[in-house]
């Protein structure tokens, strides 16, 4: 086994291209790590291209290889895009943290990644890179094949950065997860939303779930109740409800019932919109 | 199986390694280099025994590629102590009971060092979410807990009076 640390990325994808699928790109080595490795591996996690976070063009870029830890402290993810804070505040320990990595979390395409959950509520696309030099950008949640199986061949494309729209004036987001325990524990359910406000009326809103199919599942029925109103308890109530009977969930013996998980996602959908919604009102620029 | 020439920085002397390109840093350390104070429990990133510091942030040595270390500093338990003086993070660890079996001790002293270190006056929920990666089966935390208060505050005492 061979292991090289790339300079750039055009490195990177000529080191992929010289051997024709036998090198595959690493990051926090988190995943990787404990699978089996294979026989070239390419590590991008001090690429200039994966490392940035910034705001231009009226777009967040975050550079794949941002680990967890930096994008929770990060002021930018934080103010304009709290869901991906809130996210990457729980993945596993302060140590998985300081390592791990966003673009790992999403190409790693476990179904409940805390990461890329945020990432599909608040509309991110990855900026993927293959060997041909060709660049593309896909939304996050187009990017599973199955359970924890990418799109993205990593012997042979890489995700340079994640790209969306900032919440703006009128705009929140937030991310909930309930697990075991705190730290060190994999969500049963973890859900995220994002929602747009002129005044008090919800103008767009986008949430999402997981565990619920292979991809962070968007909640459409759930979203459609609440477009174009301006929320009052009985609606708040009817979320619940609607969240919880639109997603088909499975349950497994080790980790809960899909009753259970079931009842969860409707709780968390609840709070987690009304949550986003609250900050949407807050960032409205005091319209009432 | 290859090796590969590695160059880091550990404990603050420059070291080369010829090392397996796919073993963990854990390995290297404890195996090849003879630094037993790393410890190994779980081996998946779960437990946080092998807690060392890479450019100063705590990391799990089992799942860091040796690889990944080239030109970073390393920094492990070994380098709180000599053979005749402890730091003071680990006086308060015995001071506060802190230490039963022992063997999460270095992951913990390591997770509080680099804590107090970004931060010298902690809360107890900051003390708590530093040390959340390191699982400890004797001491049920709290005293884990109290003795890294305890070193933030003898700190906060040495540094009021110089
Ligand atoms: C103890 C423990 C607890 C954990 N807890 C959580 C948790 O609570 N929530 C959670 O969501 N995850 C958790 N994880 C999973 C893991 O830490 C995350 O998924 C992490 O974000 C993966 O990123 P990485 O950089 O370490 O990926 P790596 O292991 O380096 O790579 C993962 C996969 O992605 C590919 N890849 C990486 N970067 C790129 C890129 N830029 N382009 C293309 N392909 C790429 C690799 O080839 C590999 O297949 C946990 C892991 C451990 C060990
Ligand atoms: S041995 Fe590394 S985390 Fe358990
Ligand atoms: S003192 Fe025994 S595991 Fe912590």
């Amino acid at each position: 086994m061979s292991y090289i640390i790339a300079s750039d990325l055009n490195q990177a994808l000529q080191i992929l291209r010289d051997s024709k699928g036998q090198a595959r790109v690493i990051a926090g080595a988190t995943d990787l790590f404990l699978q089996t490795l294979p026989a070239e591996l390419v590590d991008l996690a001090e690429l200039y291209e994966t490392t940035q976070l910034e705001e231009s063009g009226g777009l967040l870029s975050i550079g794949s290889a941002v680990t967890h830890a930096s994008a929770a402290r990060s002021l930018l993810i934080r103010s304009k895009a709290a869901a991906l804070a809130e996210a990457c505040a729980m993945i596993g320990s302060p140590q998985v943290r300081n390592i791990g990595t966003i673009g790992g979390n999403v190409a790693n395409a476990a179904p409940a990644a805390d990461a890329a959950v945020a990432l599909v509520a608040l509309g991110a696309k990855a900026v993927i890179t293959d060997i041909e030099g060709q660049t593309r950008e896909e939304a996050v949640e187009e990017l599973y094949a199955g359970y924890n199986r990418s799109v993205i061949d990593s012997s042979s494309e890489i995700i340079g950065r994640l790209v969306f729209k900032p919440c703006a004036a009128g705009e929140g987001s937030a991310f909930m997860r309930f697990a075991p325990r705190r730290a060190l524990a994999l969500p049963l359910v973890n859900v995220a939303a994002r929602i747009r406000v002129s005044g008090r009326r919800i103008e767009a809103v986008r949430m999402v779930a997981a565990p619920v199919k292979p991809a962070p599942t968007r909640l459409f029925e759930t979203e459609a109740l609440l477009q174009e109103i301006i929320p009052g308890h009985e609606i708040w109530a009817k979320v619940e409800e609607a969240a919880a009977s639109e997603v088909e969930v499975r349950g497994s013996i080790l980790r809960c019932s899909g009753q259970y998980r079931r009842h969860l996602v409707g709780t968390l959908a609840e709070r987690v919109l009304k949550e986003a919604y609250q900050r949407a009102c807050a960032s409205d620029g005091g319209e009432t | 199986m290859k090796k590969q020439a590695i160059n880091f920085e550990l404990n603050g002397e420059p070291v080369e390694v010829f090392t397996e390109a796919s073993g963990s840093l854990l390995h290297l350390l404890r195996g090849q280099l003879g630094l037993l104070g790393t410890k190994e429990g779980c081996g998946a990133g779960e437990c946080g025994a092998c807690t060392v510091l890479l450019d100063n942030q705590p990391v799990n040595a089992c799942l860091v590629p040796a690889a990944k270390i080239e030109g970073k500093q390393v920094q492990t338990i070994e380098s709180l102590s000599t053979s005749n003086t402890v730091h003071p993070l680990q006086e308060s660890f015995v001071k506060k009971g802190a230490v039963q079996c022992g063997f999460c001790t270095p992951g913990m002293v390591l997770s509080a060092y680099a804590l107090l270190k970004a931060n010298p006056d902690p809360t107890p929920g900051e003390v708590k979410e530093a040390i959340s990666g390191n699982l400890c089966r004797c001491s049920g935390y709290k005293q884990v807990e109290e003795a890294v208060l305890d070193a933030a505050e003898k700190k906060d005492q040495a540094s009021s009076e110089d």
